[in-house]
């Protein structure tokens, strides 16, 4: 769901680029307080194994394909959508300066769609379900959902930036992003499942 | 910086996760629209609307002179730039002693 540049005027963009950096003055606090060295080179190996499976777009129905963002996998493996913030900003420059995917102009929005919306919904419907249906199930839907509002959000954006009208964009971005989702939810139980068999010491939940 | 030898096994199963990414997703990756993309199609969102402001230097994940070869190497070039920023950043802002 990167948006290039052109599909938001400056004006507006400038708005999601102060929410980004309000979001990465946070970011710097909580890691300051929260980021012990030892989980350093576990946010760096996230950042680019999700830079990586970006790449991977898997066939969707319509015609249409996607690829996991990882937002939500972010925010629970530190149970900080914090560390996402950061996570994303890192991902999403490179992508969007070297491999012109996503627009430079676009970060702001891209980063508040993907890290922040992703972030928040997947890490808090992540904490609202565990103690219900367990880790796993609760990350597959925090995941999906996660990829779906962050959808439905690109898609209010579209209609006040006047690209997508209001019905079509959100139709369309909520019935695919329900597929991409899917892929979305399966990934994130994978890797946290691998962390917690072989680095358990590297996940948050087992702190709390 | 110093690698516990469990963080260094962490680094090395993320690049070599990394790389086995970059030389597939040339050849199996689906080149159809994303979500995004295909919701502007469906939104009749003509072309020219996308525009670039930042000439890349490797555009959708291309090195066209080199081919495939050139989408393996540049992605495996990203990884490794995104995980050595990552580092800086984890560096720059970590937790005070």
């Amino acid at each position: 769901m990167h948006i290039p540049d052109g599909f938001i005027p400056l004006a507006q963009c400038a708005i999601y680029y102060v929410i980004m950096i309000i979001a990465l003055y946070f970011s710097g606090k909580w890691a300051r307080k929260n980021l012990d060295e030892k989980r350093i080179p576990l946010l760096a190996v996230l950042a680019a194994g999700i830079f990586a499976i970006m790449s991977m777009n898997m066939p969707i129905p319509f015609g249409t394909s996607g690829h996991m963002v990882g937002g939500a996998l972010v925010a629970i493996v530190f149970m900080a959508p914090e560390a996402a913030v950061l996570v994303f900003t890192a991902v999403l420059l490179i992508q969007a300066l070297f491999f012109g995917d996503g627009g430079i102009t676009a970060l702001g929005a891209n980063v508040f769609n993907m890290a922040i919306v992703g972030g928040f919904v997947g890490l808090y419907s992540f904490k609202g379900l565990r103690g219900i249906i367990g880790n796993y199930p609760s990350a597959f839907i925090a995941a999906w959902l996660a990829t779906l509002i962050a959808a439905v959000v690109a898609a209010i954006e579209m209609f006040i930036a006047g690209t997508f009208p209001l019905n079509v964009g959100i139709a369309s971005m909520a019935l695919y992003h329900a597929f991409i989702g899917i892929i979305e939810g399966v990934l994130t139980v994978i890797v946290l499942y691998a962390l917690e068999k072989f680095r358990p010491d590297l996940l948050a939940w087992n702190r709390e | 910086m110093e690698f516990s030898k469990q963080d260094k096994y962490l680094i090395v199963v993320g690049i070599i996760f990394c790389i086995a990414l970059a030389v597939l997703s040339p050849y199996i990756a689906s080149g159809d629209p994303d979500g995004l993309e295909k919701s502007a199609e469906d939104s009749a969102v003509s072309e020219d609307v996308e525009t670039t402001v930042v000439e890349s230097p490797f555009p959708d994940y291309t090195y066209e002179p080199l081919d495939k070869l050139g989408e393996i190497g540049v992605l495996i070039l990203g990884g490794i730039i995104t995980l050595v920023l990552a580092l800086g950043i984890g560096y720059a802002l970590k937790k005070s002693n």
